[in-house]
């Protein structure tokens, strides 16, 4: 009796019998699902209201059918478009500059022989990670106004102009200082991988290199460097997907209208039309939040696909 | 791999290479780069801090970094703290938040994670379900449809149940409970112990590894939360966070400083409140660092 497919475990048993044997299992699973089903689940097809003027009282099945009219207003009108410009380039400037900063903290750390000085930086630099946006965005806004200590710092050693900087409305200005924030922020927490992974590199390498003759530098390009070469790939790849995700909340608590020209993203316009009071347009704001959905998502799975082609491994 | 770090030190400690010119200036370099990042990471820090001791009147005029108090070391401002019946309700209010979403998060992440590591039929669907939810949302507002539905708006509920817990979570449970031996779970059942008592009185705490883990992200994330609050409690001051708290004594500062006559106390009481909010995770931050970082490490490689 040789059977072409051999069945094992849950699988080989029927509904019934699965479920009088396991019943307890199975009823673990019962919060889980339905918290996906309400949370996640049903907000998914929520996103039908785009397609329509959607207003509390006629709900989802009442409210008059538009079709793509939000759509068309999105991108026929000069709001959207400048949002969509200014977070490809806040996405782009993370990307790079905000996606290096923590290797070449890493690689820093990586040439310090002092093991307690080396502890305590990181350990300094983790700091910046755990403290509130509101905070952060406080302080940053305190620092750059007009007498803040940055700014005088910037105007009496670099001579640019005296101003509260976040009142700028100058092209790159605050794409640059918002990026640089995040720098600030997540440099130390973002270098614990790369620190992980320098680690991990053989000593035997190191040694050898050393033994003929090559410097500390010559060794972070020649071996430090390509032993972590796939893993910053695979970071750069996974960073580029996620890039136009997430990160841009901290910009409700940075612009104001006069600067809306250059900080107005993507999330924040989705977030103004519903809840920035004022008059709310649930429907526009749904229809700018699912082309954020519907572009980030072919954003990470082509990411992922290019991940596992390139450097063998993926997110999912 | 920790062979491979010994025998690393090991080398680089007797090592006889000797330093030339350049090695050292490229230390030096090094030490002021690094010294630069660590010191930038907490001189914002120290700034409010040292502000937050100063005398309310001076601290208006001085311009530039506090280094030391100004005018004078008080307490004035966390004296004040205390008169602000909205400062102390937002600080219970974040208190009760972070523990109530950080024990369902955990118990809801937990009971998945044990659930998708047992054989069951249900196991691939589920698992399936939750990597779709990483892929694609509905967004803000069909979300906030949905809570609306719900009668969460304007309470409590929609801070502390929406966003406790995610596939990422979940997935990380099960890795822990799979990673557990086959030969617990199968003592436990020999030894009469159901589903319930195996997941919370044999395995959960041999996974606490990851747990703790999850548990330092869910309370440091609602601690430091103000977005859902924003959207869902805003014109309930009663239910208000912290961080809410705080964003309007800052932004509301940032207008009156501008008027004749501005009140100094108000100017002060943002700092002491800045450091009375970030001051119990700086202060827990050295005995957990050990266990974030090596989450941090353990997802990015699982993935």
């Amino acid at each position: 009796m040789a059977r072409t497919k051999e069945l094992t475990g849950s699988a080989r048993r029927s509904w019934k019998a699965e479920f009088r044997r396991d019943w307890v299992v199975y009823m673990l699973f019962l919060p889980i699902i339905i918290y996906e089903v309400v949370l996640h689940y049903l907000p998914m097809f929520g996103v039908i209201m785009a397609f329509e003027d959607y207003n509390v009282v006629d709900g989802y099945f009442h409210s008059p059918w538009v079709g793509f009219k939000h759509f068309i207003d999105l991108f026929t009108g000069e709001d959207f478009l400048q949002a969509i410009r200014n977070t490809v380039a806040i996405g782009l400037l993370r990307a790079t500059i905000g996606f290096i900063a923590p290797i070449i903290f890493a690689l820093m750390l990586s040439l310090i022989n002092s093991k307690k000085f080396k502890r305590t930086a990181q350990t300094m630099s983790y700091m910046p990670n755990f403290v509130a946006a509101v905070i952060v965005c406080s302080l940053f806004t305190q620092f750059l106004a007009k007498d803040g200590p940055l700014t005088l710092l910037l105007t009496n050693i670099f001579g640019a102009e005296n101003q509260n900087w976040f009142a700028n409305d100058q092209v790159p200005v605050f794409w640059i200082i918002y990026t640089l924030m995040g720098i600030w922020q997540g440099v130390g927490w973002g270098s614990i991988m790369y620190v992980a992974a320098i680690s991990q590199v053989s000593g035997d390498l190191h040694e050898a290199a050393a033994i003929d003759g090559a410097t500390r530098l010559q060794r972070l390009f020649k071996i430090t460097l390509p032993n972590i070469f796939p893993m910053i790939m695979m970071m750069f790849v996974i960073n580029i997907g996620t890039a136009l995700a997430a990160g841009y909340d901290n910009i409700l608590l940075l612009y104001m209208p006069s600067t809306y020209n250059v900080a107005d993203t993507v999330f924040t316009y989705t977030y103004r039309q519903a809840f920035g009071g004022g008059a709310t347009n649930y429907s526009l704001s749904a229809a700018s939040g699912l082309f954020q959905s519907v572009v980030c998502t072919i954003l990470l799975v082509g990411s992922n696909a290019i991940s596992r082609k390139t450097a063998g491994s993926s997110l999912f | 791999m920790a062979r491979k770090q010994r025998k690393k030190q090991e080398w680089e400690n007797n090592m006889v290479e000797t330093k030339s010119v350049a090695d050292i200036v490229v230390d030096v370099i090094l030490y002021i780069c690094v010294g630069l990042v660590a010191l930038c990471s907490v001189v914002p820090m120290w700034h409010v801090l040292m502000s937050s001791f100063s005398d309310g009147k001076s601290l208006l005029s001085h311009v530039g970094l506090v280094l030391w108090p100004v005018g004078g070391f008080t307490l004035e401002g966390y004296g004040m703290i205390f008169q602000n019946s909205s400062i102390v309700g937002g600080y219970i209010n974040t208190i009760i938040y972070t523990i109530a979403f950080t024990v369902i998060g955990f118990l809801l992440s937990s009971v998945t994670g044990y659930a998708l590591s047992r054989d069951t039929k249900l196991k691939k669907p589920v698992t399936m379900a939750l990597m779709i939810t990483m892929l694609f949302g509905g967004g803000m507002v069909p979300t906030y449809m949905v809570i609306r539905a719900l009668g969460w708006v304007g309470t409590p509920w929609a801070l502390v149940i929406p966003g406790c817990t995610n596939s990422m979570y979940c997935i990380m449970m099960m890795n822990a409970f799979n990673s557990i031996p086959k030969e617990m779970y199968e003592a436990s059942h020999i030894d009469g112990a159901g589903h319930l008592s195996t997941l919370f009185e044999i395995t959960l705490p041999q996974a606490m590894n990851m747990g703790s883990v999850i548990i330092l992200n869910l309370a440091i994330g609602q601690w430091n939360s103000w977005m859902q609050a924003a959207i869902y409690v805003p014109n309930r001051k009663a239910l208000w966070p912290l961080q809410l708290v705080i964003r309007q004594i800052t932004s509301e500062n940032a207008d009156f400083l501008n008027s004749s006559n501005p009140n100094y106390s108000r100017y002060l009481i943002q700092f002491a409140v800045i450091i009375a909010a970030i001051a119990p995770i700086i202060i827990a931050f050295p005995f957990f660092q050990d266990k974030m970082e090596k989450g941090v490490i353990q997802g990015g490689v699982k993935g």
